[in-house]
């Protein structure tokens, strides 16, 4: 493990001493549970977009997807939620595809493609939505969704670090796993050497639409209702999980262990304020100030500030 | 090599950049005509008033994305909430009249721009990142500043509300002065040159000398400063301000923008393709209304219509690989 990395992971205990020090319930059973259960939307959403950035690319439809896929289950599913999850991920596949198709054939940048289809999924969402919450009285499957398994863990927590598992091994063991880390960063040379670029883009748009309408889902299923509103803010999550976790946006570097850190370390972050008392708009404010200072140390200033960060320590051992 | 660069602006002008723009100047007449005659009640004179006020703030704040969208920086996906924010500040300073309310609004918008152009400009930030960050600062101060509630405007703000002019909305006139100065700045002043040059080319801009931050940062602090006068037009009409007026403000904007044709690649297109962009969209939703299809289905429509005129855009370019 890197330098980076374990910092971030010093970080993240730092942190959770941090909170625990200030109000001890921090550390009650319940509230890491809860804490998982945060975990367990925000990390799968985190994942896939995390895989479309390592890539090169960016995927904004996340959010609405994760909305779409929550009411997918509960309108497609009816009394049979199983069948309506089948229904919300397969359209994912469509929508991943789609926007894969629109990159890779028409070689347009993914920001301005998922703008578009942000924008479309969003309206679907309102329309599947039709101006209501939509609820089920299915509750069986969400029951056992959230029936704790070691406690602090729930089963949804579980599927997340399990995709996590999954991803992680694909990556690193896996040629299309190089493949996708090679594009990221350099694409033209990636494609002389003949790396699967096509294939790498439908797999990482697919999988991240997969992940988003798998997080709405199983959270629909776990709260037996679903909203158009639901994925507003967990796209800015995300990149702020993704990129506090050490993924690149210029692309090519980071790993699902990295989009783990940052996950945890931005959910530990939103349960504590949460803890200190702020509000849904006060936390989204914190996350935008955290968001804000990783994308500046991303850039020109990073640069600057590693840059005399190798000169004074050449200095020093001169 | 500067020669050459000149030829191929040149050529630019006349080649198929232009294609999108002008199908659909051509496109947007021919629709209002059409609807004119097929569809019922679109040219009443109550409609086509509609159609001016749902035009005015999203061409506003579409001439403004123009300019980051020309500089090479893709969107700026903090419009909507800088425009919900300002119907916010808009309100709570009417009492001091309307148009010191409208100047506390553009400027604290225009500061909202400044720390978005400095990030973008001169740390060379991820542009889409950094404004979507901004977004939710911007809101979570908003919300500070009212406290999460709607706050009622204690003073007139009829003459921008609904005030007319020779029988035409204020908000429209303002709508077409503001494509026409920003317009003028980008054809003829040197910021304009040297902002479609940077979008045109990042990398040789800063070899030949532009001043490349500081463009950049003016860029932000004009489309930031529309975004909330086009948050001030909403407060006036609803002579109120809260964080859910002009949210959706960035997708409207944005769909004008690459409708009208404005190349995502920057450097080519014209603000006032932006704003035909505009026109067009609210005479599309405008007939989606009249048909009876819900803001749901407008919203899809919106979204199906941004990814078509990029890939058209794309292959007029021929994009393909």
């Amino acid at each position: 493990m890197s330098t980076a990395t374990l910092l971030r992971i010093a970080l993240l205990i730092a942190l959770v001493v941090a909170f625990a020090l200030w109000n001890p319930a921090f550390i009650s059973g319940r509230n890491i549970y809860a804490l998982t259960q945060s975990f367990a939307l925000l990390g799968l959403v985190a994942l896939g977009l995390s895989l479309t950035m390592i890539a090169g690319e960016f995927d904004l439809s996340v959010g609405s997807m994760v909305a779409v896929g929550g009411l997918l289950t509960l309108v497609a599913g009816g009394s049979n939620l199983v069948h309506g999850m089948g229904v919300a991920l397969a359209f994912a596949v469509v929508i991943g595809a789609a926007n894969a198709f629109v990159v890779n054939r028409f070689n347009v940048s993914s920001l301005v493609v998922t703008v578009g289809s942000m924008m479309a999924l969003s309206g679907f969402a309102f329309w599947l939505a039709g101006g209501k919450v939509i609820s089920t009285d299915n509750f069986d499957l969400g029951f056992a969704l959230d029936n704790p398994i070691l406690t602090v863990l729930s089963w949804r927590g579980a599927i997340t670090l399990a995709a996590f598992l999954l991803a992680g091994l694909f990556m690193r063991h896996t040629l299309m796993g190089r493949d996708i880390r090679v594009i990221g960063s350099k694409r033209l040379v990636a494609a002389a050497s003949g790396a699967k670029v096509g294939l790498s883009l439908y797999i990482v748009f697919i999988v991240s639409a997969l992940c988003a309408a798998l997080a709405g889902s199983l959270l629909s299923m776990s709260l037996a209702s679903a909203a158009a509103t639901t994925g507003n803010n967990l796209m800015l999550q995300a990149v702020s999980a993704a990129i506090v976790g050490g993924v690149a946006l210029s692309g090519g570097a980071g790993s699902p262990l990295h989009v783990l850190i940052g996950s945890l370390i931005l959910t530990v972050m939103n349960n504590g304020l949460s803890l200190m008392g702020m509000g849904a708009t006060g936390i989204l404010f914190a996350n935008g100030l955290v968001l804000m200072g990783i994308v500046l140390l991303d850039g020109q200033l990073g640069a600057w500030m590693s840059e005399r960060f190798a000169a004074s320590r050449a200095r020093h051992s001169a | 090599m500067a020669a050459l660069e000149m030829k191929s602006v040149g050529a630019a002008l006349l080649s198929p950049e232009r294609v999108q723009s002008t199908a659909v100047w051509i496109g947007t007449i021919l629709l209002a005509i059409w609807a004119s005659a097929a569809v019922p009640g679109f040219a009443s004179s109550a409609n086509i008033s509609a159609i001016m006020y749902s035009t005015s703030a999203v061409g506003i704040a579409a001439v403004g994305m123009a300019f980051i969208t020309l500089s090479g920086n893709l969107f700026m996906l903090s419009m909507g909430a800088t425009a919900a924010v300002s119907t916010i500040v808009f309100a709570s300073f009417l009492h001091l009249g309307l148009l010191p309310s409208i100047v506390v609004v553009v400027l604290v918008g225009a500061l909202f721009g400044l720390a978005q152009g400095i990030a973008v400009g001169v740390f060379k930030t991820n542009p889409i990142i950094t404004t979507i960050a901004m977004a939710s600062i911007i809101t979570g101060a908003g919300s500070f500043y009212s406290g999460g509630l709607t706050i009622v405007g204690q003073g007139d703000a009829s003459w921008l509300g609904i005030g007319r002019t020779a029988g035409i909305p204020n908000q429209i006139v303002l709508f077409l002065l503001a494509a026409l100065v920003f317009s003028f700045i980008v054809e003829r002043t040197r910021f304009g040159r040297e902002l479609r040059l940077i979008g045109l080319n990042p990398k040789a801009a800063h070899f030949t000398g532009l001043r490349v931050g500081r463009t950049l940062v003016i860029a932000y602090v004009l489309a930031a400063a529309a975004a909330a006068f086009a948050g001030a037009l909403y407060g006036s009409q609803a002579a109120q301000g809260n964080l859910k007026l002009g949210a959706g403000l960035d997708f409207d904007a944005i769909a004008a923008v690459l409708v009208g044709g404005v190349a995502i690649k920057g450097g080519q297109g014209r603000i006032l393709d932006a704003a035909i962009g505009a026109v067009f969209l609210a005479i599309i939703t405008n007939i989606l209304l009249l048909k009876g299809l819900s803001l749901e289905i407008q919203l899809i429509v919106k979204g199906l219509v941004v990814i078509a005129s990029v890939i058209l855009g794309a292959l007029a370019l021929g994009g393909r690989k």
